[in-house]
């Protein structure tokens, strides 16, 4: 039996006006420990202002090559809201796709195929396609207290700045030592 | 200030930041063994900024008394701390850990909405840093708490039996400090009482919805924060023994 929790991506906005980006998953019971536990593991280099976590499970990705191959076709049923995010760089290493919309349909498919037509995606320079219903999305408060509590204490720690390390040569010590 | 309200108001700086250093070094001691990978950095992260808030006590208290902050945690012994025993209790399971560190946060985060307010301006100012993390930390261990209490029948049941132990020990938190109505005089802190029942208030509650029951015994096992039990010399040779190898060596 699988006692593992299940897995959530993990979706963060550096600043106002700047698109969420995936950085990686946490496994978690539920959205809300989610959001807490995607925090701790994801806002350690200071810039965040906003996270968002998806079930895995809702996550509808196709690649270029898979599109190329043919998708499904959609099937009728009541319309909703998808989010819509993109891979267009294969050299970013910390992130993987960001957040460029929204489109309105029935199925991923459906969006997707709506997605690919949209020429503000951009879909000549898509690696990656995910298609997220809105309503799987656990987005965390963007009031001034959760942001102070949640985000800001992260600005003050420099320890988690890789430059706050200054680096001193190995070779510096012998060349001293010699000149003696 | 006068000289006895200072007295004072270093017994409360100190007490508050040996809370604050060995809750940190309980919490640390998961470090490699929690339960959740994610759990592990969450702690560790808690276990941090509890040491950032140690170190902003014990500088407030070395400003009034010349004192290191590093002497104040390496170089004193068991019978010199005046954290209460709650904290220097083994870690247990993760439900007791959990609950230590639940109890404490709602504890903390009064008292610093109390202390916003304080006449002391060092303290009043340095609070609002503190504040918003304790919002975060109780935010996390409140969340535990009702995932642990609702859980299954095995967490609910370690859950219920950390409350048991913990609640009385909790109640040392409200005792007053024998000089601490010099500090209530003039405006530096508030009464012990208006934060016990502000934490009453918010813990009772929380506890309640989490599916717990609150232990009828609510007597602390002791009430000067200068008697501890022989777990703190076991923490303390843990935590100071690389620092005493070498006293005069420069970190």
């Amino acid at each position: 039996m699988d006692t593992q929790w299940p897995r959530y991506e993990v979706f963060k906005q550096d600043k106002d006006g700047k698109p969420h980006e995936a950085v990686g998953s946490v496994h978690a019971p539920d959205g809300e420990m989610a959001l807490l536990n995607a925090r701790d593991v994801f806002v350690r280099r200071p810039s965040a202002v906003s996270l968002w976590v998806v079930p895995d499970s809702a996550i509808y990705s196709v690649t270029a090559e898979e599109l190329a191959a043919g998708i499904a076709l959609p099937e009728a049923g009541e319309t909703q809201s998808f989010l819509v995010f993109t891979k267009r760089s294969q050299r970013r290493s910390m992130t993987f796709v960001k957040h460029v919309g929204e489109v309105t349909a029935v199925t991923p498919q459906h969006a997707l195929q709506q997605a690919i037509a949209h020429e503000e995606f951009e879909p000549d320079k898509v690696w990656v396609w995910w298609i997220v219903p809105a309503t799987a999305v656990t987005r965390s408060d963007d009031d001034e207290a959760t942001i102070a509590s949640m985000f800001t204490p992260a600005h003050d720690k420099t320890y988690r700045q890789q430059a706050h390390y200054g680096f001193v040569s190995p070779t510096r010590k012998t060349r001293g030592k010699s000149e003696r | 200030m006068d000289s006895n309200v200072q007295i004072a108001l270093e017994h409360y700086l100190l007490a508050h930041a040996d809370d604050e250093l060995i809750l940190a070094h309980r919490n640390s001691e998961w470090i490699g063994h929690a339960p959740i990978l994610e759990e592990d950095i969450a702690l560790a992260n808690i276990a941090q900024d509890e040491l950032g808030h140690a170190t902003v006590w014990y500088a407030l208290y070395g400003d009034l008394t010349d004192e290191d902050p590093d002497d104040l945690a390496f170089f004193r012994d068991a019978q010199n701390y005046r954290n209460v025993q709650m904290v220097e209790l083994p870690k247990g399971d993760w439900a007791f850990t959990m609950m230590r560190q639940y109890l404490f946060d709602a504890y903390e985060l009064t008292l610093l909405t109390q202390l916003q307010e304080s006449s002391y301006r060092p303290l009043a100012e340095a609070i609002i840093k503190l504040r918003n993390e304790e919002i975060y930390h109780y935010k996390h261990t409140s969340t535990w708490i009702k995932r642990l209490g609702l859980g299954t029948e095995e967490s609910h049941q370690r859950t219920q039996s950390a409350l048991d132990t913990l609640w009385p020990y909790a109640q040392q938190l409200f005792v007053t400090l024998p000089d601490e109505n010099l500090l209530v005089d003039v405006g530096i802190v508030s009464t012990t009482a208006v934060v016990h029942h502000k934490w009453l208030d918010i813990t009772t509650k929380h506890l309640t919805d989490s599916g717990l029951t609150i232990p009828p015994n609510n007597q602390p096992p002791v009430t000067d924060r200068l008697d501890h039990t022989e777990h703190l010399t076991t923490l303390l040779a843990d935590m100071q023994k690389v620092a005493r190898l070498d006293p005069e060596a420069v970190w």
